[in-house]
């Protein structure tokens, strides 16, 4: 089971907020999708809660990304400066 | 195994969101001080009865009904602030509020067995001191009342504010 953190170096950083933005998703579908209630959504995307990994893995599935591309225990850099840095 | 939470019947009235103002953590924590305010005030009307020679009276049994009474609407506001988490089917909640749940039932174990206590020993030391057996189950009882209240009131006071726009 996930847990609340305790300090700003135990926070799960994530990018759900901007992946849903990105594909449209609402976090009542996420939420659907992923077997919680809307409201945990929230609170994952406000980094008060961080996930169980069982959790972690079905999100990273719903976007067909792997995980540590949505979750990071370091601060995770916008995804245009990440594509900016790809491009050769 | 599903990993989605079961919708039961509960569960429904509980996230309804015709009792979203509920939820709001001014709402719970106002729910949670009249609770408390509610139990001193009877606790006390206890002890004052219990001070006297005549002990139960006419008025101790009206003050205790309509403290008893006034419960129903106090708690069951504050259930549905917290979303009935403690009340509910575990197989309803989610792993964030059944860690929610945990979090307060682990907080709380030892001023509720502290409390559970206090009301054994308040209830004979009313009987030792006044001879009335009735108030000294009273305050016992309410004691003990109070310890498996401690929970909820934890919850209620300490739970985050909830995201809003869920369509979002």
């Amino acid at each position: 089971m996930g847990r609340q953190p305790k300090s700003e170096a135990d926070r799960v950083h994530d990018r759900i907020a901007v992946l849903r933005a990105d594909r449209g998703v609402s976090r009542r579908e996420l939420a659907d999708a992923v077997g919680v209630h809307p409201q945990t959504i929230g609170y994952l995307e406000r980094g008060e809660y961080a996930p169980s990994l069982a959790l972690a893995l079905r999100i990273a599935r719903f976007f067909d990304l792997p995980i540590e591309a949505i979750f990071s225990l370091d601060p995770l850099p916008s995804l245009s400066s990440e594509l900016l840095r790809r491009t050769p | 195994m599903s990993t989605t939470p079961t919708q039961t019947y509960l569960a429904r009235t509980f996230d309804d969101e015709r009792y979203a103002w509920a939820r709001h953590p001014r709402v719970r924590r106002r729910a949670v001080v009249a609770e408390a305010a509610l139990l001193v005030a009877l606790i006390t009307a206890t002890l004052v009865a219990g001070s006297t020679d005549e002990g139960w009276s006419t008025w101790f049994f009206v003050a205790w009904t309509v403290g008893m009474l006034g419960f129903i609407p106090l708690h069951s506001l504050l259930n549905l602030g917290i979303r009935g988490v403690l009340d509910r089917d575990k197989r309803s909640l989610d792993e964030h509020q059944r860690r929610l749940g945990e979090r307060s039932h682990s907080a709380m174990s030892w001023p509720a067995a502290a409390l559970t206590f206090a009301a054994v020993a308040g209830a004979v030391a009313v009987v030792a001191l006044t001879e009335h057996v009735p108030l000294a189950l009273c305050l016992g009882f309410l004691l003990w009342f109070t310890s498996g209240l401690l929970t909820y009131w934890h919850l209620a006071w300490t739970s985050p504010e909830e995201p809003a726009d869920l369509d979002a």
